[in-house]
C-alpha cells in the first residue's frame, strides 16, 4: 500500500511551501501531487517553481504527479493547463474534462495519466472509457463509500490503480465565487490574497457554534477532518493501491509517519487514530467510507 | 380571476378558535376522500399513511387535524403533536387551490408555514401541483356529480 | 442590421400541468425527469410516470414544441441498469433530446440509440471549450448547458471555440457552487445531487418555531434561524447563515435568484442558443409567470429594431417569485465573484 500526498489545497507563503516540500523529500510518502488546483490567482509558486520542486522530489525517490486546476474558467487557465499537460516529464492528474481532452488527444496522447477525484467517475463503464483514453490510476470521489468503490472495481475489466482520499479536510465544493474574499467584503479580482493568512482555511460554524465547514477561497471544505486511520484493516482488505493524505497546516509529517507505521503493522489502527487526534486541526469524521453522511464519525474516536 | 389580498378580521379568528373544529375537519376529509383515487393518486400519497397532519387556517382560527388510513382520510380527535403542520390564511389557501400563487413564493414570504416533516409537505404540494384538472373535470363530468362542473370551471 | 439567431426558451416541468402551462405560455422546449434518482430534482411527488410522460410529449409535439429529458445524475455500479433503462424509455417515448452528465451513460446512449440527440447537463461541470469539445468528439453531443460560473466574456469565448450549441441559465434558483462539483449535501445528509438527485433533501429538513425564531435544520445541523416576519429561504445548506470569525451572515450565498433578463441582447449577440429557466420543483403558477415574461422578452430581442427595453412589470413579476424576492446577475457580472 502506497501513501500519496495530495495537492496542497491551501495557499501558503512561498517559503513555507518550499520548506514543507523539502520535508516531504524525507517523509514516508511514495507519491506527491503538486500544483495549484484551487485558485488561478494564487501565484506564490508558478508552474516553473512547481516543476523545480518536482525535480527535487523525484531525485529523492518520490513519484511526482502534476495536478490540474479543478475549475477552469479563462483562456489563461487553459494556457496553464496546456503547459501542465505538455510538461514532458511528469504524470498528470486530470481534474476536469478539458484536461482529459488535452491528455488524450493530439499526436502523442498520454498513456499513464491519473483520473482525478473531481471527474465524477462512479461506475465501471465510465472508468473503462477513461482507461481506454490512457488513465492508469483512478482517484475515487471522496463521497464514494467502501461498498461503492468495491462494486466499481469488481465490475472493471481493466487494470487500474485505485487511490482513495484517506486523510484531511474533505474538499466538498468549488465555486466561481471566493468565500474568503467575501468574508472580507472584497471582490475576487482584488482579494488581497487573504488566503495566505490561513494555513488551514477559515472555520465556519453554525449559529449554535458547531464547527461545520471550512472556507478556502473558492473551495469549501468540511470542518471535520476525514481520516481512515481507524479503518485501515478494512481499507487494506479492499486492496486499495494508494491512500491520499491531504496536507494540513501543521503535523502533516507526523500524520504520514503514523499512517506508515499503522500500514506496516507497527501500531494497531485504534492506537494510530488515538495518536493522530491531537495532531488534527478539528474533530475526525469518516462517514463517507461507511456510506453515511460524510460528517459522521462511525467508529467512536 | 385574481384573488384580492384580504385577511379575515381578527375577531373572527378568536371566535373561530372557540368553535368546534370537527365539522370543518369532516368537510375537509370528505372533500379529500372524494378526490382520493379519482384525483389524488393513493400510491403517491402512501408516505402520509398514519401521519398526523394539521392544517391551520390562521385568520379563521381553524386547526384541522386529520390522517390518512387504509380507508381514506379520517379526522383526528386528539391534539397530539402533529408530524406536519401547514399554516396560511383563507385567502392564500384559496389562491393556492386556484393556482394563482406559487407555494414557494408564499413560503419565502412567510405567508405559508410548514413545520415538522418537510418531506411530507413537499409530497402534498407536489401531488396537488400534479393534478391535471383538465382531465379531472372531463372525468368528473362523465360521473355527473352535482356541482362538479361549476367547481372545476372555477378551479381552472 | 442582421437579426439575431433564434434563442430557444427552455422551461421546467415537474408535473404534467406545469408542462402544459409552459407550452401554453410560450416555451419552445420543456425539460422534465422520471420519478426517481435518474434526475437532479428527485423530490417526493414530483416528476413524470410513463403515462404523464406520454401525454406530455404528445401535448408538446402537437403544438410543435420539444421535450427534453434530464437524466443528469451519476449512476453507480449497482444501479447502472436503471439509468440505461431510462435512456431506452426516453428513446421509445420519442423524447427530443436527453440531458446527460455521465460519460459512460453518454457512450451507452450514443451506441444504443444513434439518432437520439444528446445534451451535456450542467451537472457535467464543463466550463471550458476543451471540456465541451471532449464530449463532442467522443459522444457527438449537440448542446452543452454551462455551469453558472462564467462571466459573459468567458461564455463568448466558449461559444467561439466549439461547434456545440450553448445553453445558459437565465432565471431561477442559483447554485453558487459549480454544478456537479458539490458534495455539501452528501456531507450533511448522505444524499447528493450527483448520486441521489437531491440537494438538502426534504426528508432531512425540519422547520421548528422556537423562542429564538423559526429554525431550520438539515439532519440536525442548524442552517438558519428567522425572526418573525423575516423572509425565509430554502434550507439549502449553502444559503444559510453561519458564524465566521465574529460575524453571522450568509457566508456563502444569500437566498436570491439568478435573473439575466437585462443581459438578453448580449446573450443573443454572442450566440447563446438556448436560455434555461430553473425550477422543476416549483408549481405551475411559477412556470406560467416566468415563462410568460421570458417569452415576451425574447420575442422583443429577436424582433430587433429599437434598443431592448425591459418592462417594469416583467421585473416585478420575476422578483415576486424569486427566493428572497431579490435577484443577481451571478457570475455573468464579474464583481459578484
Amino acid at each position: 500500500m502506497k501513501i500519496a500526498l495530495g495537492p496542497l489545497l491551501y495557499y501558503w507563503p512561498r517559503q513555507s511551501t518550499l520548506a514543507f516540500y523539502a520535508d516531504m523529500a524525507d517523509a514516508p510518502v511514495d507519491v506527491v501531487y503538486l500544483g495549484e488546483t484551487v485558485c488561478s490567482r494564487r501565484h506564490e509558486l508558478r508552474l516553473p517553481d512547481w516543476l523545480e520542486v518536482a525535480e527535487i522530489l523525484t531525485a529523492a525517490g518520490k513519484e511526482v504527479v502534476l495536478s490540474s486546476q479543478v475549475l477552469v474558467e479563462s483562456e489563461s487557465d487553459l494556457k496553464t493547463l496546456r503547459r501542465i499537460v505538455a510538461n514532458g516529464s511528469f504524470r498528470v492528474e486530470a481534474n476536469d474534462m478539458g484536461a482529459v481532452r488535452l491528455l488524450s488527444s493530439g499526436d502523442a496522447p498520454a498513456r499513464n495519466w491519473i483520473a482525478g477525484p473531481t471527474l465524477n467517475i462512479f461506475n465501471p463503464t465510465t472508468l473503462s472509457l477513461f482507461a481506454d483514453l490512457g488513465a492508469t490510476r483512478w482517484v475515487a470521489p471522496p463521497e464514494m463509500s467502501r461498498d461503492q468503490i468495491r462494486a466499481l472495481r469488481d465490475g472493471l475489466g481493466h487494470n487500474m490503480e485505485v487511490e482513495i482520499f484517506a486523510h484531511g479536510r474533505l474538499p466538498l465544493a468549488y465555486s466561481a465565487r471566493c468565500f474568503t474574499a467575501r468574508h472580507y467584503n472584497l471582490q475576487k479580482d482584488t482579494c488581497e490574497f487573504r488566503c495566505l493568512q490561513f494555513a488551514d482555511g477559515i472555520p465556519l460554524k453554525t449559529r449554535e457554534g458547531a464547527p461545520f465547514l471550512t472556507l478556502n477561497g473558492i473551495q469549501t471544505q468540511s470542518a471535520q477532518v476525514h481520516t481512515l486511520l481507524g479503518d485501515l484493516p478494512a481499507v487494506c482488505a479492499e486492496g486499495v493501491d494508494l491512500l491520499r493524505v491531504s496536507p494540513q497546516g501543521q503535523h502533516t509529517l507526523e500524520i504520514l509517519q503514523i499512517f506508515r507505521q499503522a500500514l506496516d503493522g507497527l501500531i494497531p489502527p485504534a492506537d494510530a487514530l488515538h495518536e493522530a487526534l491531537p495532531l488534527l486541526p478539528a474533530e475526525p469524521c469518516n462517514g463517507f467510507w461507511h456510506g453515511r453522511p460524510g460528517v459522521d464519525q462511525h467508529i467512536p474516536a | 380571476m385574481k384573488i384580492p389580498a384580504f385577511t379575515l378580521p381578527a375577531p373572527l379568528a378568536r371566535v373561530g378558535a372557540r368553535l368546534p373544529q370537527l365539522p370543518p375537519t369532516l368537510a375537509l376529509v370528505a372533500g379529500l376522500n372524494l378526490a382520493l383515487d379519482r384525483v389524488l393518486p393513493r400510491d403517491t400519497l402512501e408516505p402520509l399513511a398514519g401521519k398526523r397532519l394539521l392544517l391551520k387556517v390562521t385568520d379563521a382560527g381553524m386547526a384541522l387535524r386529520f390522517t390518512l388510513t387504509p380507508r381514506g382520510f379520517r379526522p383526528l380527535l386528539d391534539s397530539g403533536r402533529p408530524d406536519l403542520t401547514i399554516s396560511a390564511t383563507t385567502r392564500d389557501y384559496l389562491a393556492l387551490a386556484l393556482r394563482e400563487e406559487d407555494p414557494d413564493t408564499l413560503f419565502f414570504s412567510r405567508r405559508l408555514l410548514m413545520e415538522g416533516e418537510t418531506d411530507l409537505g413537499l409530497l402534498v404540494k407536489n401531488t396537488l401541483d400534479a393534478v391535471d384538472w383538465d382531465s379531472v373535470s372531463t372525468r368528473l363530468a362523465a360521473l355527473k356529480l352535482p356541482f362538479a362542473r361549476q367547481l372545476f370551471a372555477r378551479a381552472h | 442590421m442582421t437579426s439575431p439567431r433564434p434563442i430557444e426558451l427552455v422551461c421546467p416541468a415537474g408535473s404534467l400541468p406545469a408542462l402544459k402551462t409552459a407550452i401554453d405560455h410560450g416555451a419552445d422546449c420543456v425539460y422534465l425527469g422520471f420519478k426517481d434518482a435518474t434526475n437532479a430534482r428527485n423530490f417526493s411527488g414530483l416528476n413524470f410516470d410513463d403515462k404523464a410522460m406520454a401525454e406530455g410529449i404528445r401535448y408538446a409535439h402537437d403544438r410543435g414544441r420539444k421535450v427534453l429529458l434530464a437524466l443528469n445524475t451519476y449512476p453507480q455500479t449497482d444501479n447502472w441498469q436503471r439509468w440505461t433503462g431510462a435512456v431506452d424509455r426516453a428513446a421509445t417515448f420519442g423524447i427530443d433530446a436527453v440531458i446527460l452528465a455521465d460519460p459512460g451513460l453518454m457512450a451507452y446512449a450514443r451506441k444504443t440509440h444513434p439518432d437520439l440527440r444528446l445534451h451535456l447537463s450542467v451537472q457535467g461541470s464543463a466550463t471550458s471549450y476543451d471540456a465541451i469539445n471532449f464530449y463532442y468528439e467522443h459522444f457527438g453531443i449537440s448542446r452543452a448547458v454551462l455551469p453558472r460560473v462564467l462571466s459573459l466574456a468567458q461564455v463568448e469565448q466558449v461559444i467561439a471555440n466549439t461547434p456545440v450549441e450553448i445553453e445558459v441559465f437565465g432565471f431561477g434558483g442559483l447554485c453558487v457552487m459549480v454544478e456537479g462539483r458539490c458534495a455539501l449535501s452528501a456531507y450533511a445528509t448522505g444524499e447528493s445531487p450527483n448520486c441521489d438527485g437531491a440537494c438538502s433533501p426534504g426528508k432531512h429538513v425540519r422547520w421548528e418555531q422556537t423562542p429564538k425564531g423559526m429554525e431550520t435544520r438539515l439532519n440536525g445541523i442548524l442552517i438558519d434561524r428567522f425572526a418573525d416576519g423575516e423572509r425565509a429561504g430554502y434550507p439549502t445548506l449553502c444559503k444559510g447563515r453561519f458564524e465566521v470569525g465574529d460575524e453571522t451572515y450568509y457566508a456563502i450565498e444569500e437566498p436570491t435568484s439568478l435573473n439575466t433578463l437585462e443581459l438578453l441582447p448580449e446573450l443573443a449577440r454572442i450566440g447563446v442558443r438556448a436560455i434555461k429557466i430553473e425550477g422543476r420543483q416549483r408549481s405551475p403558477a411559477y412556470v406560467a409567470q416566468v415563462t410568460q415574461v421570458w417569452r415576451a422578452a425574447i420575442d422583443r430581442v429577436l424582433a430587433g429594431g429599437q434598443p431592448f427595453r425591459i418592462e417594469q412589470a416583467w421585473m416585478a413579476e420575476l422578483n415576486k417569485v424569486s427566493e428572497g424576492q431579490s435577484h443577481t446577475l451571478g457570475a455573468y457580472y464579474r464583481p459578484w465573484k
